[in-house]
């Protein structure tokens, strides 16, 4: 299977000035069009270390930057950035393009493994616990074909794609940066209130977005 | 099954971003199991956590990181299997939903005639504790509120108050600014999966849950 790599320049390099520079817009893609999902069916297929390492050197340092934005220590970022990659390829083969994007699906790797840190952290005995199931409670439908399953996933990319930027602004500083409300509110200049209120309305309008797209 | 009660969205995104509460956690997996609509919701949110992962300011590895991986992965370092999960099943586990195979259940506690629960065991605990709440055919509540959020998917059988009907799947919330009198669907019991959060002693909670129950 030849897969396709388009690679441009990567823009990463020397981010500074405003905070709404160095933290983009969701929809602000990176200026980068590699192949992700391409990459990990070649680490699934013949584990190939060259595929390995472009996704190692992209994701790791973001996952570690996600983390540590998160409020995790570096120390403990960098352990999970680094299990998560472990992770990435053990289960490259477990990867299912049609269901989730390759970010997607690695988001989910990382996320799962700092519940698994926070969990571990807390107990006095070792209880190893299935993050990863507590997610996926069910198995996926026989009756599900892949194509009604990206059919689902092109649904969802739609309706993120429609989330004004103020949105999905306040949706990532809220959930996915778990900054404080008053944080959002002092970083956006805006009332509590209006942090409070901004929230509820994005959520509301992805819940919309969603089910209009059925 | 037709389920018209849902989370909030705020709850189904804290789980998406992997930020809940344990006993929250369970019962928001617990309703997005039974859920289409909610699988979505989180499904979006997971998606736009990637492309945060994307977009987010990295922070430089280790030096030696890519190395130390692939030794590890080279050295077949014990992969991680999967849990052997040992919890005891009861015969009449058979409707629960497939997150509770994680987790221990304790043995069945009697809270008043007719009602009963099952705490599940969360190792190292956390803010709420959550349990499954079985009520006979026809139980009432006196109303009551909560001094804190109380989060509810009822699994099997339904119960009615002034918010609506809720049967399976459906999902229920209540907290301070709330009353609540649930009336328990008179043709079989109701089995709910609860997490309740507060800073109240099990003891004092039993108590408190006794009190506003009456068999009819």
């Amino acid at each position: 299977m030849a897969v396709l790599l388009q690679r441009r320049i990567l823009g990463h390099g020397g981010r500074s000035g405003s905070l709404a520079k160095r933290w983009p817009r969701v929809k602000e893609r990176p200026e980068i069009a590699v192949d992700w999902v391409g990459l990990i069916s070649e680490i699934a297929l013949r584990r190939d270390r060259g595929a390995y390492r472009r996704l190692f050197e992209f994701f790791a340092p973001r996952i570690k930057g996600y983390l540590m934005r998160t409020g995790t220590s570096e120390a403990e970022a960098e352990e999970i950035a680094q299990e998560a990659m472990i992770t990435l390829w053990r289960k490259a083969d477990k990867f299912d393009p049609a269901t989730s994007g390759a970010v997607a699906w690695i988001f989910t790797i990382t996320r799962n493994l700092r519940i698994d840190a926070l969990r571990k952290g807390r107990r006095t005995e070792r209880v190893l616990q299935d993050v990863e199931a507590e997610y996926r409670p069910e198995p996926v439908e026989s009756t599900e074909t892949a194509y009604s399953r990206s059919q689902e996933a092109g649904h969802v990319e739609l309706a993120l794609q429609r989330l004004s930027a103020q949105q999905s602004e306040i949706i990532r500083l809220s959930f996915l940066e778990e900054r404080p409300h008053s944080e959002i509110a002092e970083l956006l200049g805006i009332p509590l209130g209006t942090v409070k209120s901004r929230i509820r309305l994005a959520m509301n309008r992805l819940r919309e977005l969603l089910d209009a797209s059925k | 099954m037709t389920i018209k009660h849902h989370p909030p969205e705020e709850f189904l995104a804290g789980f998406a971003a992997g930020r809940l509460d344990q006993a929250e956690h369970i019962v928001i997996a617990a309703h997005v199991s039974m859920c289409a609509r909610c699988r979505r919701f989180v499904g979006a949110f997971e998606r736009f956590g990637g492309t945060v992962l994307e977009t987010v300011k990295p922070a430089a590895l280790a030096a030696g990181a890519f190395e130390a991986v692939m030794a590890r992965i080279d050295g077949g370092e014990a992969a991680p299997t999967a849990p052997a999960v040992a919890r005891p099943r009861r015969a009449d586990d058979t409707g629960l939903p497939k997150v509770l195979d994680l987790y221990e259940i304790g043995r069945v506690r009697r809270i008043a005639p007719g009602l009963s629960m099952r705490p599940i065991v969360i190792p190292g605990g956390g803010k709420s504790r959550a349990f499954l709440l079985r009520s006979e055919p026809g139980s009432r509540m006196l109303e009551h509120t909560h001094t804190e959020t109380e989060l509810t998917c009822v699994l099997e059988g339904s119960f009615s108050h002034e918010g609506g009907y809720f049967g399976p799947g459906d999902f229920d919330i209540g907290d301070n600014t709330i009353e609540h009198r649930p009336v328990v669907g008179a043709d079989m019991p109701c089995v709910c999966l609860v997490a309740m959060s507060g800073k109240l002693r099990i003891n004092g909670f039993l108590g408190r849950l006794i009190e506003p129950f009456i068999r009819l």
